[in-house]
């Protein structure tokens, strides 16, 4: 078995996947990710993006191919034990903030260390300290409800980013935000992410955001690409010739 | 048929709750016939069959409250956004809902009918034939448009409250057409509660004044800066939204800020139920009640009583369960204490309720018991089946609530799990949570029966 590269942390050899149902989801993925880069996974909805990020932090048990994290082998681990790693060293931003709605945000903030054993005065710091430089320190006492909802994903952020993760996984961190907001949180994520040497992978279908990242690798159809030509959605208003109704 | 197919594609927990619904509606069935057979067979005791099926209303209430709860959690009935898009609204929802309902009472009040007859001697061929006979009335012919109309008041009565507690509810508040005028002419009325005096105290009417904080705290110094006409609107604005609205009106000089006002911060206190301070007037009130009762003439006085510890244990209900929850997790909890509590405080309506009347039917039992100087002697077979009904109708409404909860919270756990949360700290939470109720409501319990008893005892 051949050892993976020094600098890549985490990384993944012909990976694949198949649904449940038995729908395709990835069809041999081979990636590196490196220390401390940001690596946007870029592709359409449906490609496999999400998929491919739950592979890659364990949380799907991966069926065929390889994923080593810090040269140990990840697919050959135990639920508990990828429950353990997932819990030590990963991070992970969903595309909705999930918080949990009967804690307040500086109590969202922290569960994560609190949930590694770390004590509560403790956590209360290092989540009061995330939350200030995400720009949500003066809402750190109400209750999540009370906030918008890019507030919200930036308290996601602090949430992961709090206990310093290895390896963070952000899966579409801004697809329901307006231009604004999504701009700010990203600039937030990147920031903090390069200033902690965080590894990121961000899953994402916009260009934009693709392009403040330091690679991209693009996915179509659960397979990698190297130079996707789509084409351009034309104007199908005014053309009778597809029409299905003749 | 919609209903049909929905029931029958159930899980076997969803079909085990509607059983239990038609098992109490069964129960509740049989209690009105015996009532109905005990009229008949004493025509001459008016009074005493009055009392009888007056004291049907108890097993009538809890079956009802049992059929709520089981319609409330029922998966096939809740709206879903694949059934939205066919046309099946929350309206058609609440119809299906209304329907399975109706279904599972008039399955068990047939059940009771069938079971009434055989056990009158009415139909034959099987053990215990006429058992009852002479408790039922056996020699005499049955009054049928008394009896189904007895057997129709249960799936009547629970199909109308499932199909009223379920009814599309409009999210948006009714809007307010009607301009109404403060004190001296003002426009709108104060922000919250005035107490004496409050109206002219120094202050008060400024802005930025603590008192009238919440209105404009959107508007922080600016609005003082400004000039009067300005100050006048943002005093008298009733939410941060009209405050805000009334600077930017007036603001047209200036650059408008950014962004749109921040939202009111919630008490953290909001979430907690109100009823607690009513609850424990009325259950003390109920047991003065008793007490004074005791002296005298016993009959209606001490049932009234009963009556009012009933109702202030059930308001109490809720306010004890968000008091539980917050003993839970005061101090510097961990992540369980802090789990634990914090889920028993959000949800302390769903549980209290339920939790109050199973509290209340639990005192009554142990006064009973305790007035009657034994569990057995003192009960006949309608009594003891009575009392199966409502300790099992208000013990499955609790369960049943508990179940809602647990639906209602899938998606925290499930972020929960993706944190990193052992299973094990979830179910710790939650045997925490379930520890926690007994150890506070059982005392009382306890309390509550040993005084409502002591005044009868003597």
């Amino acid at each position: 078995m051949e050892a993976p590269p020094d600098n890549d942390v985490l990384w993944a050899r012909s990976l694949h996947f198949t649904h449940r149902d038995g729908s395709p989801g990835l069809a041999g993925i081979s990636l590196g990710v490196r220390q401390g880069e940001i690596l946007a996974v870029n592709g359409p909805r449906g490609s496999g993006k999400t998929t491919l990020l739950r592979c890659l932090s364990g949380l799907l048990p991966v069926r065929s191919g390889e994923v080593w994290f810090n040269s140990s082998p990840l697919h050959t681990l135990g639920p508990a034990a990828r429950e353990r790693l997932c819990r030590e060293r990963f991070g992970w931003i969903d595309p909705e903030p999930v918080l949990v709605p009967e804690l307040s945000v500086w109590e969202n903030a922290a569960l994560p260390m609190m949930l590694r054993g770390a004590g509560r005065r403790r956590a209360k710091v290092s989540a009061l300290e995330w939350l200030k430089r995400l720009d949500v320190g003066d809402r750190a006492r109400c209750r999540p409800r009370a906030l918008r909802h890019a507030e919200r994903q930036r308290v996601a952020i602090a949430r992961a980013l709090a206990p310093g993760p290895e390896v963070l996984f952000a899966d579409e961190p801004t697809a329901p935000l307006h231009h604004a907001d999504r701009t700010q949180v990203l600039r937030t994520l990147a920031t903090a992410a390069r200033s902690h040497g965080i590894t990121v992978v961000l899953a994402t279908h916009d260009p934009d955001t693709a392009a403040l990242a330091d690679r991209t690798v693009a996915l179509l159809d659960g397979r990698r690409v190297h130079t996707v030509h789509l084409p351009d959605v034309p104007d199908a208003e005014g053309r009778a010739a597809c029409s299905l109704s003749v | 048929m919609l209903a049909l197919r929905l029931t029958r594609a159930a899980r076997p927990a969803v079909q085990l709750r509607r059983l239990l619904v038609a098992a109490a509606s069964a129960g509740t069935g049989l209690l009105l016939l015996s009532s109905l057979g005990h009229a008949l067979a004493h025509p001459e005791a008016a009074d005493a069959a009055a009392l009888r099926l007056a004291w049907c209303a108890a097993p009538l209430a809890a079956t009802v409250y049992l059929a709520l709860a089981v319609a409330r959690t029922d998966p096939g009935t809740r709206p879903r956004p694949g059934l939205s898009a066919v046309g099946l609204g929350p309206a058609r929802l609440m119809a299906v809902s209304a329907l399975t309902t109706a279904l599972s009472c008039s399955l068990g009040s047939l059940l009771a009918l069938l079971f009434f007859l055989h056990l009158r001697g009415d139909l034959t061929g099987l053990p215990f034939d006429g058992a009852a006979a002479g408790l039922l009335a056996a020699g005499l012919p049955l009054p049928v448009p008394a009896a189904v109309t007895l057997l129709t008041v249960l799936p009547v009565t629970a199909t109308a409250a499932v199909a009223v507690a379920l009814r599309p509810r409009d999210p948006r508040p009714p809007a307010r057409t009607v301009r109404r005028f403060g004190r001296f002419g003002a426009l709108g009325g104060p922000a919250g509660p005035e107490t004496f005096g409050a109206y002219g105290r120094f202050g008060i009417r400024l802005p930025s004044a603590p008192g009238d904080g919440r209105g404009v705290a959107a508007g922080n110094s600016r609005g003082v800066a400004a000039g009067d006409g300005r100050t006048a609107a943002a005093g008298e604005g009733r939410t941060a939204t009209a405050a805000a609205a009334a600077l930017l009106e007036t603001d047209g000089d200036r650059p408008a800020p950014e962004s749109a006002p921040e939202p009111p911060v919630p008490d953290i206190r909001a979430g907690s139920p109100a009823g607690l301070p009513w609850g424990v007037a009325l259950v003390t009130a109920g047991l003065a009640a008793q007490a004074y009762a005791g002296r005298s003439a016993p009959d209606l006085a001490v049932l009234l009583g009963w009556l009012l510890t009933g109702v202030g244990l059930v308001l109490a209900g809720p306010g004890l369960t968000h008091l539980c929850g917050r003993l839970l997790q005061a101090g510097r909890p961990g992540v369980l204490r802090l789990l634990a509590g914090r889920g028993l405080m959000a949800e302390a309506a769903r549980i209290g309720r339920p939790l109050g009347v199973v509290c209340t039917v639990a005192s009554a039992g142990c006064a009973l018991t305790a007035l009657s100087g034994g569990p057995a002697p003192a009960f006949g077979p309608l009594s003891a089946l009575g009392a199966l009904v409502v300790g099992g109708a208000t013990l499955g409404t609790l369960l049943t609530s508990a179940v809602e909860a647990r639906q209602y919270r899938a998606g925290t756990t499930a972020a929960l799990l993706r944190l990193g949360a052992r299973p094990a700290l979830l179910r710790g939470a939650a045997a925490l949570r379930a520890a926690v109720l007994p150890a506070l409501f059982g005392p009382l319990v306890l309390v509550i029966a040993a005084l409502s008893a002591l005044p009868l005892s003597r």
